[in-house]
């Protein structure tokens, strides 16, 4: 196990080394000049050549990626081009705040999934199944702006039932209920389309375990369904559910982002639109950086777990 | 794996039953808290280094200048320059010397005095590259301001001095301004502790507000100042909340969570206003206009260039496209400057005049012609339906426009410098001091996009610079927006009305003509 883990952390350097390197060259690229955009428009030709002399941005390309990559091995992420504040201090609270409406949205496809695959697949090809498994679709395809717009709308101002942007409540201070309340919509909004493929994978692997012949023989000793259902049969789906569920992470990350951008909640992905605008290389390279991480750190967790439980996976 | 289950249920079902209550407006004590829904997360707290008028309504809480605009009268066609920190102001008869009578007894919110030595650090810090604190970011962004500088001097404790090399007539109204850094002043002791690049993190002035707390993507949140040297604000504090998409600011303030919220949708302002929301407009100096590129083969035929304005139906634009959350705009200086001609129009919609002008001008069999905008930006408002637009009335009159657009920062970075083979491109700024024209117009502007030169009107902009007579200078300015109109060197085409939206207990909010507002009157009722 523990070589298993050595190897897998051992691959991850090249993977976010390259990201690094493929982040940094797309910023680069990108017309437009940092400088400029801090200055404005009205700026002189002299200042911005003398903010770009002083933010480093008149040395070439592998001189500033270099720089970037010696710092960030020394621990030092760098200081943001736009705030000029250290951007490890600030953005490790932001992306506490994206694990957390990635974590909500987990916890809302995983509940949410299952209990609709089961549903579904007690009641397989009836009405019921179909009208489910078409919401579940109409759900998987939907855009997450659009959605996130439609939800904001229709649970805040026609029910009146959930705050629409942000937090927490700003009249009152931050509470955990009011976390709560905050997270509901922009969890929901991200977990829609792994809500959907959950459900589907769900009834598809109880629909066929139901069929194996070892469940035939609990019915006819007379066990009960629902001890058959909690007992055997999760057990049995439980691997499939697990390795979907690590795909699916990264898909809720890479929702969380942009319905961050539309809740105004305070996570690494309204951070990224904000940087990316401002072109601030420093704050965007450690954005991606911490996704990038995020990523493989909760893939890995997923593999640990699925390789536990099923350890012919290893080789 | 049942108790996984049941606990995950549990956990969901406490969540469903904490969120089945909304946020109303909680009453307080006080004089309660506003919440502004603002349109972007807002740059630095720095008042000399952030530019945009989005982080400038909130640093003008903070920071006051020397002088300042009287934002008080929404019926005032342009705000009349008030005394700020500087009590009253004497300029020299040949316009070499202004020296500014400060203000005695004011103290910045961190205790420290207020006073002529306070002045001459904020000046150095952006002026002076020889000073401990000079800060090249500060420099860059009020260059326009401190550029004609020739020396300042402190006169004694409350008496400060700054001196030219020729007059400079704009002065005064430039240190009222803040959309490309502003002259506020900062406490030395907050910056001297903080250092250039943190002092935004804890800013420190002497406004009617003190900062409070910043959460970046959340809010900033400002309380009184219960010390203000005049009339203190009636509400307790306000807190900026960026919401950056447009839709959702307007579900925000339906749902109660934000008090008054900026640039709505153009499409939800009726509604709001039938659902008993409030409105206030105002007509800043705001103006969406085209830069023609005098490079270009066509475009350099001023028939081709009066024939695209008066192609352009601006008036349908603003009432059909924008909603009536704009006007449009006739002349390129913009509104609420003291040379502004409410009356002024360059040309009227004619399209088949402008057929006529393409067809004297060689090119009655059309033309195709290339048109950069962006896609977003500040004060931008819709500028691909826009761009749009203006591509259908010109095909009406046969000019094939291909539209050319990009992301807001990268387009900032060229909009400048246009390639011969773009005939025209866009931007939207303006500024309330006439000035403005002579930053697009001139052959040094740095607006001045499409290399346009006027002997006329440079001589014009030079009488009007160095002008003592206020009156006198806005005469010139007058008469170079003309030559600008003669010229068609510009084809402006709506004037922002600022839309703000607010909820109807929400009192004492005025919209003035101008980019940015005071909150002293503003009650929650």
């Amino acid at each position: 196990m523990f070589v298993y883990l050595l190897k897998r952390i051992l691959s991850i350097i090249p993977i976010l080394l390259g990201v690094s390197f493929l982040v940094f060259l797309m910023v680069y690229l990108i017309p437009g000049d940092p400088a400029r955009i801090i200055l404005g428009q009205a700026a002189t030709e002299k200042a911005i050549l003398e903010l770009r002399a002083e933010l480093g941005l008149d040395q070439p390309f592998f001189v500033q990626y270099g720089i970037w990559l010696l710092s960030v091995l020394q621990g030092d992420l760098g200081t943001s081009i736009a705030m000029r504040i250290p951007v490890a201090d600030f953005l490790l609270p932001k992306l506490l705040n994206t694990l957390i409406l990635t974590a909500g949205a987990l916890v809302i496809c995983l509940v949410g999934g299952v209990l609709i695959g089961l549903l579904a697949a007690l009641k397989k090809y009836t009405f019921f199944d179909r009208f489910i498994m078409f919401i579940a679709q109409f759900g998987a395809n939907t855009p997450v702006f659009w959605l996130a717009i439609v939800i904001m709308w229709f649970f805040s101002i026609k029910l009146g039932w959930l705050p629409s942007s942000g937090m927490y409540n700003m009249r009152t201070g931050p509470s955990f209920s009011g976390l709560l309340q905050h997270l509901i919509l922009p969890a929901f909004a991200t977990a829609t389309v792994s809500l959907a493929v959950i459900a589907r994978l769900t009834r598809s692997s109880i629909i066929e375990v139901l069929n194996m012949d070892y469940i035939k023989t609990f019915r006819a000793n007379g066990i009960p369904e629902s001890k058959i259902i909690s007992k055997h049969v999760f057990r049995n789906i439980l691997s499939p559910l697990l390795n979907m569920s690590g795909l699916q992470i990264g898909y809720l990350l890479g929702g969380a982002l942009f319905v961050e951008v539309v809740f105004s909640w305070p996570g690494i992905g309204s951070q990224l639109y904000t940087s990316i605008n401002a072109q601030d290389i420093p704050m965007i390279q450690a954005g991606v950086l911490f996704i990038a991480i995020s990523f493989v750190v909760l893939n890995l967790i997923n593999d640990l777990i699925v390789t536990s439980l099923n350890p012919r996976l290893k080789s | 794996m049942k108790k996984a289950l049941l606990f995950m249920l549990l956990l969901l079902a406490l969540t469903l039953t904490t969120a089945c209550s909304s946020e109303g407006v909680e009453g307080s004590g006080g004089g309660g808290i506003l919440i502004i829904g603002i349109e972007s997360e807002a740059d630095v707290l720095d008042p000399h280094r952030a530019g945009g008028w989005v982080t400038f309504r909130i640093n003008r809480q903070i920071h006051e200048s020397l002088v300042t605009g009287d934002l008080s009268d929404p019926n005032q066609m342009y705000p009349p320059i008030k005394p700020g920190l500087a009590e009253s102001w004497d300029i020299s008869e040949d316009g070499l010397t202004y020296t500014f009578h400060l203000r005695e007894g004011v103290k910045f919110h961190d205790g420290t005095d207020f006073n002529a030595e306070a002045v001459e650090f904020n000046v150095r810090r952006a002026w002076d590259p020889n000073f401990e604190y000079y800060d090249a970011n500060s420099a860059g962004s009020l260059s326009l301001v401190y550029e004609r500088i020739k020396d300042i001097r402190v006169e004694d404790e409350y008496t400060f001095v700054f001196e030219f090399e020729e007059p400079f007539s704009a002065f005064l109204s430039l240190l009222t301004q803040g959309g490309q850094g502003s002259t506020g002043i900062l406490s030395p002791t907050a910056l001297m502790e903080a250092g250039n690049d943190q002092y935004a993190e804890n800013p420190v002035g002497t406004g009617p507000f003190m900062f409070a707390a910043r959460e970046r993507g959340q809010r900033i949140e400002l309380v009184r100042n219960e010390d203000y040297w005049s009339e203190k604000p009636h509400i307790d504090g306000v807190i900026f909340r960026p919401i950056p998409d447009a839709s959702a600011r307007v579900l925000a303030l339906e749902s109660g969570e934000v008090d008054i919220i900026a640039v709505p949708t153009p499409d939800s302002v009726e509604r709001l206003v039938d659902s008993g929301f409030k409105l206030e407009q105002s007509a800043p100096p705001h103006s969406w206009y085209l830069n023609f590129n005098f490079d270009h083969p066509a475009m350099s035929d001023l028939r081709v260039r009066q024939a695209i304005i008066m192609a352009i139906d601006r008036e349908g634009m603003a009432n059909d496209l924008l909603r009536g959350t704009a006007t449009p705009s006739t002349s390129a200086q913009t509104p609420a400057n003291s040379a502004f001609d409410p009356d002024f129009v360059d040309y009227e919609y004619n399209p088949e005049r402008a057929k006529e002008l393409l067809e004297e001008a060689g090119y009655g069999d059309g033309f195709e012609v290339k048109f950069q905008t962006s896609i977003d930006g500040s004060g931008q408002l819709i500028p691909v339906p826009m761009a749009e637009w203006i591509q259908a009335d010109l095909a009406k009159v046969g000019i094939n426009v291909i539209l050319d657009t990009y992301e807001w920062i990268t387009y900032l970075g060229f909009w400048t410098t246009m390639d011969p083979d773009v005939g025209f491109n866009q931007m939207s700024w303006g500024m309330s001091t006439p000035y403005f024209i002579s930053i697009i117009g001139s052959e040094n502007g740095i607006g001045n996009a499409g290399n346009y030169y006027s002997a006329e009107f440079e001589e014009l902009v030079h009488k009007a610079i160095t002008e003592l007579d206020p009156d006198v200078a806005d005469e010139y300015w007058k008469q170079a927006n003309q030559i600008l109109a003669e010229d068609a060197a510009f084809a402006p085409i709506v004037n922002d009305t600022a839309p703000y939206i607010m909820a109807d207990y929400v009192e004492g909010f005025i919209a003035p003509n101008e980019e940015w507002y005071d909150l002293i009157d503003v009650t929650i009722n």
